[in-house]
């Protein structure tokens, strides 16, 4: 097994993120797309595994377009969500229509102008497929919980005053709960097999098989986790408001504010450090290489909360240098066997896409939830 | 010589390899299996320079060879593209990059501080007016059903108000905008069960003023200045540039922070709202201005505006104790309101007053 490498520094990547800063400023933001690709062949160029080096191929140009268009509609959402929210949720019910599309582009763009020693990835994965997992699998939860909503209420009457009915809500609560605890877990699976066996690197495959059970079990862990940090807070907060020490209500706010971050970023990295623990274990490549994750809680937590203070202190200067310290830690805990070598993959060829779904999609913050 | 790896086209294999170039730039490619590449350098096409991620050099066959070795590269071949010749010399020159970090800090600034009120303004005014009554639409019925229960003020004393406005308010605001029609309302609004004294004014004209409001004022003057205060806010558009400068900061911390991990986004919306609340102090103060040039023309001494502020402070801050009333005060704290320093609001409205008492209409 061997780690991953970030060969890049904060400071070098600071450099070309001010200047990338001072050319979007310069353009009045039409030079975003060719940041991004500096960006990400920064990235990209400076992760290696065995001294061979990823690449990031897509032009600002192919970029473009899709960008100019994501741009229009996001501020055309975040205007229509300030004066007439109504609105805005049935524009963003339009675009959930289109986000399976977007994701499928997304991802079939992305692994595309993306290779690693010479060969390009791809992705293979249906855009059916897609359209079932982002929004056939969670229509069909909803209309069941509304069935079961409509039936209780028509109930309701004939229950009436009876001393079943807590005890029908606290069924009914738990009971959906446990479904959409199911449902997110079920997501989390097909999502990250979706994405994981869709992919290509040349002619080789990847082969992820994970379990509903084993999200639902992490899911549950996490929310255990984090009703610490819930308590914790409203502990101090009703100490807070109780002993009239601070009853200022904003700066209450504040504090709490902060409390419920770094709580938060420990839950938030324990969840992220096991989730990629569990997909890498199960993950296989081309049937003979393996993935493994040993990346800590505890690290990643770390690194969260220093780069948040950094980010903070510095009016977010340091926001490069957080970047670096991020992408650092997550290859250092990235293992790949490569016993075998890589030497026998070939670029499969492809046909020529275009850039659309991927910019729209990150202007509205796609993600896939897969943790890579 | 220069030391890298050679790559068949589209192939994964990795050879060590070495590149030569002689004076009549004949370039050599020396691969370790014993192949050897030769042709004329402009043939070549190498991938621009960025810090310093390895170099590709694809060959007449689209086969490739690699280098770190960037100096060398850069000293052989010309960079062919222009312009990333220009922006590899802006990352890497101290003084270009001090340039950059001055120049976005400060149109960062200037950005949030000027330009973005700046632009709201603008827009909110060029908006037709019908805007105005757009995002105020349901606003009412809203407030009605979930703040604010019915009046105990006497139909009497409302009507007395509202004759009063219509006499000597509403002419003041003539030359304003045609298409503004005042309407005042009386709502008691409740919140854990201490009434609150306030006013409001929607962008439509609608102006609400609460039974508390109306029990803390000791006479008409004051209730005039907080009613012409809440004009200010209608006739500025208030609400409208709020919404806009909110569209703003939303779009422009999607464009810094959309390119991050997630780290910083958490910090972003602490950012945010202290911006946003700048921008609701500097509002404030507007529709303070507003109001004490109305009030020397309509000759009501503007200190009657500090008094009932004072009197709605103190009235709130009664249950608090000492400790409380520092924090209010400290400078950090100002930073978080979403009101101006009641001090200074204070200060401005004892200025306007000394130009009353000496008669005048306009005051500096």
């Amino acid at each position: 097994m061997e780690a991953l490498r970030f060969n890049g520094s904060g400071s070098e990547y600071f450099k070309i993120w001010i200047v990338n800063i001072l050319l979007t400023i310069i353009t009045l933001g039409l030079y975003y797309p060719w940041a991004k690709v500096r960006t990400r062949r920064y990235f990209y160029g400076n992760t290696t595994l065995s001294n061979r080096n990823f690449e990031y191929h897509a032009t600002g140009k192919q970029l473009f377009v899709g960008f100019l268009i994501a741009m229009i509609f996001f501020i055309i959402y975040s205007f229509l969500g300030q004066v007439n929210p109504p609105l805005a949720l049935s524009f963003l019910m339009i675009f959930l229509v289109a986000l399976p599309w977007l994701i499928w582009r997304s991802l079939m763009f992305n692994m595309k102008v993306t290779s690693f020693s010479n060969v390009h990835f791809s992705f293979k994965g249906t855009l059916g497929r897609s359209y079932m997992i982002f929004l056939g699998y969670p229509l069909l939860f909803f209309i069941f919980i509304s069935l079961i909503g409509m039936i209780v209420s028509i109930m309701i009457p004939s229950l009436g005053r009876s001393s079943f009915m807590p005890i029908v809500a606290i069924l009914l609560g738990m009971g959906i709960f446990t479904g959409y605890l199911f449902l997110i877990a079920f997501l989390k699976k097909n999502s990250t097999e979706y994405l994981m066996n869709g992919s290509r690197y040349g002619q080789g495959k990847f082969l992820t098989k994970v379990e509903t059970k084993q999200f639902v079990i992490l899911l549950l862990k996490s929310i255990g986790l984090s009703i610490v940090p819930v308590a914790i807070v409203s502990f101090f907060a009703q100490f807070m408001i109780h002993s009239s020490l601070l009853s200022n209500a904003e700066f209450t706010f504040i504090l709490i504010y902060f409390i419920m971050i770094f709580m938060m970023m420990f839950v938030m990295a324990f969840y992220v450090t096991r989730e990629r623990e569990y997909v890498y274990k199960n993950t296989i490549f081309d049937d003979k290489i393996s993935f493994s994750s040993t990346l800590k809680a505890r690290s990643l937590a770390w690194v969260m909360l220093s780069n948040f203070f950094l980010i903070v202190v510095t009016l977010g200067f340091a926001f490069p240098w957080a970047k670096v310290r991020v992408a650092k830690l997550m290859l250092a805990n990235t293992l790949v066997e490569t016993d075998n070598g890589f030497d026998e993959y070939l670029s499969q060829k492809e046909a020529e896409q275009s850039a659309l779904g991927e910019q729209i999609g990150d202007a509205f913050d796609v993600d896939v939830g897969v943790a890579l | 010589m220069i030391d890298g790896h050679w790559y068949p086209k589209g192939s994964a294999l990795c050879l060590h390899a070495t590149l030569t170039v002689n004076d009549l730039g004949r370039y050599a490619i020396e691969v370790e299996d014993g192949t050897i590449f030769r042709g004329d350098v402009s043939f070549l096409s190498i991938s621009a320079r960025l810090g310093n991620i390895e170099r590709k050099i694809t060959l007449e066959n689209d086969s490739t060879f690699t280098t770190l070795d960037n100096n060398a590269i850069d000293l052989l071949f010309k960079d062919t593209e222009k312009v990333n010749a220009f922006i590899h010399h802006l990352e890497t020159h101290g003084k270009s990059i001090f340039m950059a970090l001055i120049i976005t800090f400060f149109t960062g600034f200037s950005f949030f501080k000027w330009g973005v009120p700046y632009i709201s303004k603008k827009i909110a005014h060029v908006l037709p007016y019908q805007t105005n009554e757009l995002i105020s639409a349901g606003s009412m019925t809203f407030l009605d059903k979930y703040l604010f229960d019915e009046s105990n003020i006497t139909k009497d004393k409302q009507d007395k108000i509202r004759e009063h406005f219509k006499k000597v308010l509403a002419p003041l605001s003539f030359n304003d905008d045609t298409n503004l029609h005042y309407k005042i309302h009386f709502r008691s609004w409740e919140m854990d069960g201490e009434k609150i004294p306030n006013a409001l004014a929607l962008p439509s004209g609608d102006i609400i003023l609460t039974d508390q409001f109306i029990e803390l004022s000791s006479n008409q003057e004051e209730i005039d200045s907080v009613i012409l205060h809440e004009m200010g806010h209608v006739v500025h558009r208030h609400s409208l540039e709020m919404l806009i400068e909110g569209t703003f900061i939303t779009v422009a911390v999607m464009m810094i922070s959309g390119d991050g991990s997630g780290v910083g986004d958490m910090g972003v919306g602490l950012g945010s709202a202290l911006i946003s609340s700048s921008y609701s102090r500097r509002h404030e103060s507007e529709a303070d201005v507003y109001a004490f040039n109305k009030m020397l023309i309509a000759k009501i001494d503007p200190a009657s505006f500090s008094a009932i502020m004072n009197r709605m402070t103190e009235y709130m801050n009664m249950n608090d104790n000492d400790m409380n009333k520092t924090l209010n005060d400290s400078e950090i704290m100002d930073y978080f309101s979403s009101h101006p320093n009641t001090k200074e609001r204070v200060k401005l409205a004892n200025h306007y007053s000394e130009c009353f008492k000496e008669g005048l209409t306009v005051c500096k």
